[in-house]
């Protein structure tokens, strides 16, 4: 290091000080940018991959690799206005966005297969209910399309998702220390907007919905994240889900095991819920 | 995927290197590639003396269809236009694309986790009768043991997809399909399809077999094999616990343009499927080299599966 006089040392080193301060606040100040912390948010979880396996000269970029999961939990979910104590089983695809929901008690199913793809959504008598003549029935469920959409949105993944199809019509903001993406949904859900915070982590931990109509304002809280897999991926699941509407507890679940690997799960809409669809829209 | 197999890992990536460096010694340097869209055709399709598209020629520019996972993806209906722009072809859903955040080279277990992840993208799956599809599922779940080939066995058609290798003469065809005794352990398999306008044998006379019996015909420009008489041992595409039944019956399309050959398949099973599937067209780009020869199989020998610890998989 070259020689600096006393004086002139001190100099530098309280202008280095200064700078340094004014950087800081500054960065303080500045809000966050939006394509960074989407980006985190989505390495948190694991959803940004490649892999060169077998690919020669060839260099891809990453991509968002989640599509199909499925997750088992324990807990309690509100049904009819009472939190039952159930088992519940989701089955989630983002290409095409569609969920399945079963709930069971000691092995016994409480209530039909919730499901919704696009905007279809139906309750089936048994899985796949509908498709065939004879086995089990499908009955429409239209009503529910908005609700069990929200549901798979306001998931880490789905926000993630969301957020970055939103454009520029999502912001990030520092609140309270911790890092909020805001942006509205699209589709069925138009009128709904999000507001998901992050931990230190970028994981996140909060998602509050509003919308005019009730059932769809809802805070759902994530913790507890790990890699919940039989087949191990690097995605990050969420422990712990709670999810409230107001006072009111809609589910309070802890989570046994996430599988992430794109598994086969498919969502074929019957013939009668599509005719339904069709007699609804006129 | 799992450190007990890195016996086959390892003679899968030596076979790997060792195709791609005869691949850019035959082209003089091996292209560089940023994205696994499908390669525009260029040059002209040559023709036969009965004016056919002749599809003889060697299919291997791009690489093996069944290792690579860029042409895994694209296999899969995923497809990265740019280095901002990818899409599933099958859904038209546009996918978030982000520029690589590390330099440093993945090791095993990260790139076989992604490698996972990244070949089951797509939206364009088959649809099962609703009976089936804990069975698909478990299948690929626990496809260390249950895949037919990660066992030394021929990949079967239509997993094998495009042929690498194609002859062509005025009544039948040859088809090659190098096995890998690598990350896919698969034998080789051959085909000599009919073009001479003959019927299909009943199914029930034919012993199932991992190519059936398959005969072509000629719709326009585009080569169509019918194909019948399959053992069920096999998967119908590369990845997903895709079983079927013996009384599987496909319909493949080839059809070439310039330099390149698409591909498809339609996938009937009325036993197990609930309606026909059929796959993302795939493109293999002709070795440019007139000269080029396939390169010998490496012996598959599996030697992993007892080993096994975990259901991480390919």
């Amino acid at each position: 290091m070259p020689h600096v006089p006393g004086i002139a040392r001190a100099v530098v080193v309280v202008a280095v000080a200064g700078l340094a301060g004014v950087q800081t606040a500054t960065a303080q100040q500045k809000p966050p940018d939006r394509a960074t912390v989407l980006r985190t948010a989505a390495d948190a979880l694991g959803m940004v991959r490649w892999s060169d396996i077998g690919a020669g000269t060839t260099r891809l970029p990453g991509i968002d690799v989640v599509n199909t999961m499925e997750f088992w939990a324990n807990g309690t979910v509100d049904v009819g206005g009472k939190a039952v104590k159930t088992e519940y089983h989701a089955a989630i695809g983002y290409n095409p966005t569609a969920m399945r929901v079963e709930l069971t008690a000691g092995g016994k199913r409480q209530g039909p297969f919730q499901t919704v793809r696009d905007t279809f959504a139906w309750d089936e008598s048994e899985l796949g209910a509908g498709l065939a003549p004879g086995q089990g029935t499908a009955t429409p469920a239209m009503g529910a399309v908005r609700e069990r959409l929200l549901h798979l949105w306001t998931l880490p993944y789905g926000v993630v998702k969301a957020a970055l199809a939103a454009g520029d019509k999502t912001t990030v903001a520092v609140e309270g220390g911790a890092t909020v993406i805001t942006f509205p949904l699209t589709g069925a859900l138009a009128g709904v907007t999000v507001k998901a915070t992050l931990d230190s982590n970028s994981l996140i931990t909060r998602v509050e919905t509003r919308a005019d109509e009730a059932g769809l304002t809802t805070v759902t809280e994530y913790s507890n994240y790990a890699d919940r897999a039989e087949v191990l991926t690097d995605i990050k699941s969420p422990g712990r889900i709670v999810r409230k509407q107001g006072t009111r507890t809609l589910m309070d679940i802890e989570v046994k095991m996430w599988e992430t690997n794109n598994l086969y799960l498919v969502f074929p809409v019957p013939p009668n819920v599509k005719a339904a669809a069709v007699a609804n829209s006129r | 995927m799992r450190r007990a197999a890195s016996h086959r890992t390892v003679w899968g990536l030596a076979a790997i290197a060792l195709l791609t460096s005869t691949l850019a010694a035959q082209q003089g340097g091996p292209p560089r590639r940023t994205t696994n869209a499908p390669p525009a055709p260029s040059g002209q399709t040559p023709r036969t003396a009965d004016g056919r598209p002749d599809l003889t020629g060697v299919w291997n520019a791009l690489g093996d269809n069944l290792n690579g996972i860029p042409n895994q993806m694209a296999n899969n209906g995923v497809v990265i236009d740019s280095a901002t722009s990818a899409r599933d072809l099958h859904s038209g859903l546009r996918i978030p694309v982000f520029p690589r955040n590390t330099t440093r080279p993945h090791n095993n277990e990260q790139a076989e986790r992604a490698a996972s992840l990244l070949r089951r993208i797509g939206a364009n799956r088959p649809i099962y009768k609703p009976e089936y599809w804990q069975m698909v599922k478990d299948f690929d779940h626990n496809s260390n043991v249950e895949d037919p080939s990660n066992n030394c066995m021929p990949a079967g058609i239509p997993r094998g997809g495009i042929p690498s290798y194609i002859g062509q003469q005025k009544d039948h065809l040859i088809f090659i399909y190098p096995g890998q005794g690598g990350l896919i352990a698969t034998q080789t398999m051959y085909r000599m399809i009919p073009l001479d306008g003959r019927a299909h044998t009943p199914m029930q006379d034919l012993d199932g077999t991992y190519t059936g019996e398959g005969i072509g015909h000629w719709e326009g420009d585009t080569l169509v094999v019918d194909t019948w008489g399959f053992t069920p041992n096999t998967w119908f595409d590369q990845i997903g616990g895709y079983f079927h039944g013996e009384n599987m019956h496909t319909i493949e399309r080839f059809t070439r343009n310039g330099n390149t050959l698409t591909w498809t398949v339609t996938v009937h099973d009325p036993d197990y499927l609930f309606e026909p599937w059929t796959a993302t067209p795939r493109v293999a780009v002709l070795n440019p080299n007139p000269k080029a020869m396939l390169p010998e199989s490496l012996p598959c020998s599996e030697r992993d599966l007892d080993h096994l610890v975990t259901k991480e998989h390919h």
